[in-house]
């Protein structure tokens, strides 16, 4: 089984822009007014999960790997 | 339909340097992905005195607050006051930045720029390997806009400069991950922008106080990014608030998270391209404000394409008066301040302290190299030797 791919809680997230700016792959996007993860693309390397001010993202394994 | 330049984000980058290429006669676009410039606010809102020379902002409906100055506190509470011309960039007017920077897209408009909101550049639109304009997504439909340049002004995210293979990616240790609450119901009679210092009250950052009002004020922490987990950045707040006699009883009427780029600047043109602001990560390092540099470099950045404009050659040498023209007026102070904040960030709490201690009698507006150094080596000889580093840049720069 992979790691966890990094997902945001549409919810809680306030568009600040800093977990893109992070990303080393360019897998984070904003998108609708929140940001948003492009599953292909994100390695879990988790930087964007300790980034984010107000804990609005968190790992999940891809819906084939639970 | 064709532009001259296309401006990727309506930021104070975006529309100051849209006025000036505007008025050196380019023909101007500015896209937005928002509904409405300037907001959501995500900012402290504090700028120092300095824009009133540029005169770009017309009436006051923008400021909310005169600062007399800034107060910096240490871990332990000792207070060093700083004079508004002392206290550097962030300090001066507390300003409203909805309406700030709504006026410098007013400005923009009256200079000729067009502005178009709800359009989200997705891509660069290229030519073989030119550089030719933006893809972008309006609504659910794609558009292709056609320009001889792109400005990339999209702010700490610096997607365009990406995608023009700039690398802009931030490495966490040059990034402020923060979050800020305006807070009313607490007492700012004061007119003073607080800052609180410490490794326990923001790792690699500060928390500040900006008074909005007599009794409103944002108030925010900067935590830096390689030295903060999910979430602390609110967590310390909370806790900051809870715990500070001043603040404890004010209650919210705004919350953001912010993200602010303390870097060194990054390569701003290559063929077809500029890059102004956050997204070109000229931020002060040590302060996080970035607000007065957006207008200088936006000035510079405009009367540059319209220079190219005039001259029909879109290349980055061309374009590199640009990059000449703001490292002049910032350029040196931004390398400085990145390297006294990697020194800073070695200092812990009781260094702090003492450093505090040995300034906190000295009057600012009257400060000498000499006087400093005189009042740290009479109160904590131990401080010289930390300080040795921070000295030998002063004296270069
Ligand atoms: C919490 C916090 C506190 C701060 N406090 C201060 C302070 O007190 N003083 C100070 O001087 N500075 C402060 N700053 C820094 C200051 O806010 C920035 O330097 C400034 O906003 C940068 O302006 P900009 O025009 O470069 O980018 P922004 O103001 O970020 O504007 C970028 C614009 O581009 C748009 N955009 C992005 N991507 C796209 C796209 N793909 N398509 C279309 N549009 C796009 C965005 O919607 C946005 O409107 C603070 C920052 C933060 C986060
Ligand atoms: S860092 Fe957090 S709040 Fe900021 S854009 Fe990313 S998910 Fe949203
Ligand atoms: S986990 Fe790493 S690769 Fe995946 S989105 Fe976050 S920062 Fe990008």
């Amino acid at each position: 089984m992979g790691k966890p791919k990094a997902i945001v809680d549409r919810n809680i997230c306030l568009a600040c822009g800093g977990c893109i700016s992070v990303c080393p792959q360019d897998a984070l996007s904003m998108f609708g007014g929140r940001a948003l993860v492009t599953e292909e693309k994100c390695i879990s390397c988790a930087i964007c999960i300790r980034i984010c001010p107000i804990g609005a993202i968190s790992g999940r394994y891809a819906a084939n790997e639970i | 339909m064709k532009y001259d330049v296309v401006i990727v984000g309506a930021g104070p980058a975006g529309t100051v340097t849209a006025r000036f290429a505007a008025e050196s006669g380019a023909k101007v676009l500015i896209i937005e992905r928002r509904q409405e410039i300037g907001v959501p606010v995500l900012c402290g809102e504090g700028v120092s005195r300095k824009i009133d020379e540029w005169g770009m902002l017309e009436g006051k409906r923008w400021i909310a607050c005169n600062m007399e100055g800034a107060r910096i506190f240490s871990p332990d509470g000792t207070m060093v006051k700083l004079s508004a011309e002392m206290a550097g960039n962030e300090t001066g007017y507390v300003v409203y930045r909805d309406i700030f920077d709504q006026e410098l897209a007013r400005q923009a408009a009256k200079a000729g720029a067009k502005i178009v909101m709800n359009t989200n550049a997705i891509d660069l639109l290229r030519e073989k390997d030119k550089i030719i304009g933006v893809k972008a997504k309006q609504y659910d439909d794609e558009i292709e806009i056609e320009a001889d340049i792109v400005v990339g002004t999209d702010g700490v995210e610096s997607k365009i400069g990406q995608w023009a293979g700039i690398d802009t990616r931030l490495d966490p240790k040059d990034l402020e991950t923060c979050c800020q609450y305006t807070l009313t119901n607490i007492d700012c009679k004061e007119a003073y922008c607080d800052f609180y210092l410490g490794n326990k009250i923001a790792p690699g950052g500060y928390i500040w106080v900006f008074p909005k009002g007599k009794d409103v004020a944002n108030v925010g922490i900067g935590v830096l990014g390689n030295l903060s987990e999910a979430g602390m950045p609110k967590k310390l707040l909370d806790q900051f608030i809870a715990n500070n006699p001043r603040l404890k009883n004010g209650n919210p009427i705004r919350f953001l998270a912010g993200a602010v780029p303390v870097a060194n600047p990054v390569e701003t043109v290559k063929d077809n391209i500029i890059l102004v602001g956050d997204s070109a990560r000229q931020v002060d390092p040590i302060t996080g404000g970035g607000l007065t540099h957006c207008l200088e470099a936006g000035k510079i950045a405009g009367e540059t394409i319209g220079m190219a404009i005039e001259q029909q050659q879109f290349d980055k040498e061309t374009l590199s008066s640009y990059e000449t023209g703001w490292k002049e007026a910032f350029g040196k102070k931004l390398k400085r301040n990145y390297m006294v904040k990697e020194i800073f960030l070695d200092f812990d709490d009781k260094t702090l302290n003492m450093l505090a201690d040995s300034l906190k009698d000295i009057k600012f507006d009257e400060i000498s190299t000499f006087a400093l150094v005189k009042a740290l080596v009479l109160k904590h000889p131990t401080l010289l030797m930390k300080l040795r580093p921070l000295m030998k840049i002063s004296s270069e720069a």
